[in-house]
């Protein structure tokens, strides 16, 4: 029946059915592929971000007895305390009469209480230094495997974009390969159809030499 | 019926479904000539226009300096037959859409009664007032015009203007996107379902199950059933999922597929029109529902392109709503437990009070 309405010699209407059909089937594999790459930018924008577990946390790492001060406070009161009970002691001396000899052995006491107020000022500070040794050590060990926990973390980072990108390359060329080979298998019909087309087609060109 | 464009498109569905004409016996009395002849009338004078310039060439007779208006003229005549094949090969792969299952009644009717012209349908011959021609223009373009009672103004089809559509991906009748099978292919793409789960033809087995990270579960690790009661006061256990954790892992699957659809325009029209605005589905309309379509709430293509955001936005909110009630809801209702001894049927009223003394122990409300 197409024959009729198309006109011309049979095989072409035959020829134009099928050049159709493929037509139609390579129409749809591009529709499909561009569905298909629309849909993996959306999943490629959209993905979660990773996360990384070993981000670099080396700016928390610090050394806590780094600014460790003396406590001078208390040495100041038993300097003071000292020179109190001194003051005191002399005044007592004075009022009962005291020797000179009991005045020196006075001051000698205060001056020994002084010098152990100092020592254990000069400890303290030798302490301290030795904590802020320590501290320092504990830091520079903490950086260190903060350091290499780190670079695991930016290989395990890469390692996980480097998969899931890999699987979204595998995905979109499997499935891009599939639709455009099915656009080529119907440009390919296509092509085919037309060709068988043109045997007919001499008709029409005869028809035009047959004009002259 | 919504809109005229719509009855007419439906009506046509109808009449060439029906077999009506069968039983028409003036139809049957009489002889219809479907010889349209659009390649025959074409070229018929053909020959002697490429005959008359090849002679003007060659006696140095042309009307044109340098022959130009006549080696222009042999160009295109040499080359329109091929062109000729090429455009009655896509205007017929266009039209045929029309005869689709999920062909959406909202494209242009003309098509519609032009594809049942171009194949011949009862109705549609020269005998009931209908003609096609073809015509090669000056320009080199060709054109196909169809006339008859069903066009009220000829639909004229130019083939310069139907390639610079389809090299573009644009389609002259919207071919409705196959939402059925995308739907099915989304569910295994989810991350809902365990791969062994997926049948060899991609789509889930009969006995897919969600995963049971998505199953509600209780402080002590078993699963927190629903009771459903079977009547004569017995009753069995079904699974109960985390809809909001589903919802939440699906989404991201389900808008990467809308942005797919939306490489198109048209096909979401289509889509909008034919499945997703009434929640239909395509058995529905070949039921002859025949507003089971969008009807009024139609998007008009003429109108609706380019999409406007609301729409599109609205179309996602609706694609899920159609994926979760058509697609998934039946993944999370009335499934059996997977522990043999929770799927058997039991007495009711003693399960009701089990469950809440759990509740009441679990919660140290004793």
């Amino acid at each position: 029946m197409i024959g009729a309405i198309i006109g011309g010699v049979a095989s072409i209407a035959g020829g134009l059915f099928g050049a159709s059909a493929a037509r139609k089937r390579e129409r749809a594999a591009a529709r499909e592929r561009a569905r298909l790459q629309g849909k993996l930018n959306s999943l490629e924008a959209n993905r979660q971000e990773i996360i990384n577990p070993f981000q670099d946390m080396s700016a928390m790492i610090s050394n806590p007895f780094a600014n460790l001060s003396v406590a001078t406070g208390a040495a100041e009161i038993k300097i003071e305390e000292a020179d109190i009970s001194l003051a005191n002691t002399l005044d007592t001396l004075r009022a009962t009469g005291a020797s000179a000899g009991g005045a020196t052995a006075l001051a000698n006491a205060a001056l020994r209480s002084k010098k152990g107020v100092a020592a254990s000022i000069e400890m303290q500070e030798k302490q301290n230094e030795d904590k802020r040794a320590a501290g320092e050590k504990q830091k520079q060990d903490a950086l260190m495997q903060e350091g290499q926990r780190v670079q695991q973390g930016e290989a395990w980072e890469f390692g996980q974009r480097e998969s899931r990108e890999m699987q979204q390359l595998d995905r979109t060329a499997s499935m891009l390969g599939a639709s455009r080979q099915a656009e080529a298998q119907a440009a390919s019909d296509k092509t085919g159809a037309i060709t068988g087309m043109f045997g007919s087609l001499a008709g029409i060109a005869g028809g035009m030499a047959g004009g002259q | 019926m919504e809109n005229k464009n719509l009855f007419q498109n439906l009506y046509l569905k109808q009449f060439n479904e029906s077999n009506a004409i069968a039983y028409n016996e003036r139809f049957v009395s009489g002889s219809s000539d479907y010889n349209f002849q659009l390649l025959d009338n074409a070229y018929r004078n053909a020959g002697r226009t490429y005959a008359k310039l090849k002679i003007a060439i060659e006696t140095n007779n042309c009307i044109s300096e340098d022959c130009a208006l006549e080696l222009t003229g042999i160009k295109n005549l040499e080359e329109s037959p091929q062109a000729s094949l090429d455009f009655l090969s896509s205007l017929i792969a266009e039209l045929s859409v029309t005869e689709e299952s999920s062909f959406d009644p909202n494209n242009n009717y003309k098509y519609t009664a032009a594809n049942s012209l171009m194949n011949a349908r009862p109705g549609f011959s020269k005998t009931d007032g209908y003609q096609a021609y073809l015509d090669l223009l000056p320009d080199g373009s060709q054109q196909v015009v169809f006339l008859g009672p069903a066009f009220e103004t000829p639909l004229v089809i130019n083939n310069a203007a139907l390639n610079a559509l389809l090299r573009s991906d644009t389609s002259l009748v919207v071919s409705t996107p196959d939402i059925n099978k995308d739907m099915l292919r989304l569910l295994t793409e989810v991350g809902l379902f365990s791969p062994d789960m997926i049948g060899e033809n991609k789509e889930l087995t009969a006995s897919a199950k969600i995963t049971e990270e998505y199953v509600m579960m209780n402080p002590d690790g078993s699963f927190d059933y629903e009771i459903i009661d079977l009547g004569d006061g017995k009753g069995r256990n079904v699974l109960k999922y985390d809809l909001k954790k589903i919802e939440k892992k699906v989404t991201p699957f389900i808008n990467a597929e809308v942005a797919g659809l939306m490489s198109s325009e048209q096909d979401v029209i289509a889509a909008w029109n034919v499945y997703i605005s009434k929640d239909t589905s395509v058995e529905e309309d070949a039921q002859m529902a025949q507003n089971a379509n969008a009807g009024a709430s139609s998007w008009i293509y003429e109108l609706d392109l380019p999409l406007q955001q609301d729409k599109k936005v609205l179309f996602e909110i609706k694609y899920k709503e159609y994926f979760m009630n058509n697609y998934l809801k039946q993944f999370t209702t009335n499934q059996s437990p997977t522990v043999k001894e929770d799927a058997a049927v039991f007495d009711l009223a003693e399960a009701k009070k089990a469950k809440a003394q759990k509740f009441l122990d679990d919660n140290d409300l004793n």
